[in-house]
């Protein structure tokens, strides 16, 4: 190849780059204008609409489910779906109750002096807790689903909590990285992990992250898993796998909403 | 929340910290006392460097959603490095927007996270001058210079620290 062409080249592969990342802003533009973060209720089986009549296996699923399960709340597919989907589910059920936000409280406390003990900077991880804390707070005493659908449709709030979710699994899988690392492939070292695949927004969540994250809280969740498999019912799993859920989360391959039971 | 972003808070907070504690190899204020948003910061050519001995100046522009996206740099001092495009546009892995993953050498790479300070990007920076990544250049005359003539690259680079060094 000479010269010439060799720049020419170049070139072209530097449009292609900008035509693909001006099209994945404006599909994710899209995304944002039909998909609020945390949706409204819906019914479960309206879900049934999203796949074809042919498309037995994911409908007989869903009729199944649709005997313990009811209602759904979609969110937005941006990669932080789990983390908002727990945070949302997590505040609802535990709204109005003023110990279990003090509980809570505390446990956000104790978590940052974790992390400045793993070396992480106060001023900016003090920073997501307390918006964390200040918005936990404004429920502690009153069941308001109105103010917590704003909360987490507020990008600024709703981020920063996803922030601090996520800081919690980076600190406890940091603390526990003896245990952890078996599970981790391509990583030196559990910081490098935390720092690829857990801190960074837009990531997406895998088993890791929600064994983390409801260890830390100590808190049970239960995994729905909805997905082509060959069974007709859908895969329930709780984490741990001993308790016994009320906090439920709807999985359909690469996303997470919130389904409630009936 | 209140009327002023979280964002703005939080460069205030770490304006103050790095006034009061100031971090070795660069120093930092505000371009316009009435912006939190523009940051001008003076970094001290790394020593045992090229650089060494160069007081290069360079603006941060944070955007609104900081800390969840990371500011843009721009030396506004002249300097010749591979990761330095010609403008003055820092391009290193981590002040590329989350997210964005369409260079594969990335995944290595350090990726902004919302943790990162002032201070973090700084050191970054400095460590960069200290250790330019080849592969990925912002100024591919600068990396091939560097790689084919060396003698030339240091001249170069000797002459931005110079003229940093004149306009203080």
């Amino acid at each position: 190849m000479n010269e010439q062409t060799t720049q020419e080249f170049d070139f072209k592969d530097e449009m292609i780059d900008e035509k693909i990342t001006a099209q994945q802003e404006a599909i994710e533009n899209e995304i944002a204008r039909e998909q609020k973060l945390i949706s409204d209720l819906i019914k479960l089986d309206s879900l049934l609409d999203e796949y074809s009549l042919e498309d037995t296996i994911y409908r007989s699923k869903i009729i199944e489910l649709s005997a313990n399960f009811s209602l759904v709340r979609k969110t937005r597919g941006d990669g932080n779906c789990f983390f908002r989907a727990f945070g949302f589910r997590y505040f609802e059920a535990i709204m109005g109750k003023p110990d279990e936000v003090k509980r809570l409280k505390d446990l956000a406390n104790k978590i940052c002096t974790d992390l400045n003990q793993l070396g992480y900077n106060s001023f900016t991880v003090d920073d997501f807790k307390d918006v964390f804390v200040e918005e936990l707070e404004r429920l502690a005493d009153k069941s308001d689903v109105k103010l917590l659908e704003e909360i987490f449709n507020n990008p600024g709030s709703s981020d920063y909590i996803v922030v601090f979710l996520r800081l919690i699994v980076s600190a406890y899988l940091q603390k526990n990285a003896d245990f952890f690392l078996a599970f981790i492939e391509t990583y030196q070292s559990m910081k490098e992990f935390c720092s690829h695949e857990v801190e960074p927004m837009y990531k997406e969540s895998d088993h890791i992250h929600i064994i983390a994250l409801t260890n830390a809280l100590n808190v049970s969740v239960g995994i729905i898993y909805l997905d082509r498999t060959d069974q007709t019912e859908a895969t329930p799993h709780n984490f741990p796998e001993d308790s016994n859920p009320n906090i439920f989360i709807l999985y359909r391959p690469g996303h997470y909403d919130i389904i409630y039971k009936n | 929340m209140s009327a002023t972003p979280q964002s703005a808070l939080l460069l205030q907070k770490q304006l103050k910290e790095l006034n009061k504690n100031p971090v070795n190899g660069f120093s930092a204020g505000l371009i316009d006392d009435n912006d939190i948003y523009k940051w001008e910061v003076l970094i001290i050519g790394p020593p045992d460097t090229l650089y060494e001995g160069g007081f290069f100046k360079a603006h941060l522009y944070f955007p609104v959603d900081y800390p969840l996206r990371p500011p843009k740099m721009k030396f506004v001092s002249e300097i010749w490095h591979p990761n330095i495009d010609k403008n003055g546009d820092v391009c290193i892995s981590i002040l590329h927007e989350p997210g964005d993953d369409k260079y594969g050498y990335e995944k290595a790479e350090e990726r902004w996270l919302p943790v990162h300070t002032v201070e973090t990007i700084l050191l970054s920076v400095i460590s960069m001058l200290a250790d330019p990544n080849y592969e990925s250049p912002a100024n591919v005359d600068a990396a091939k210079e560097w790689r084919e003539n060396q003698a030339e690259f240091k001249k170069r680079v000797a002459r931005c620290v110079r003229k940093s060094q004149e306009s203080l």
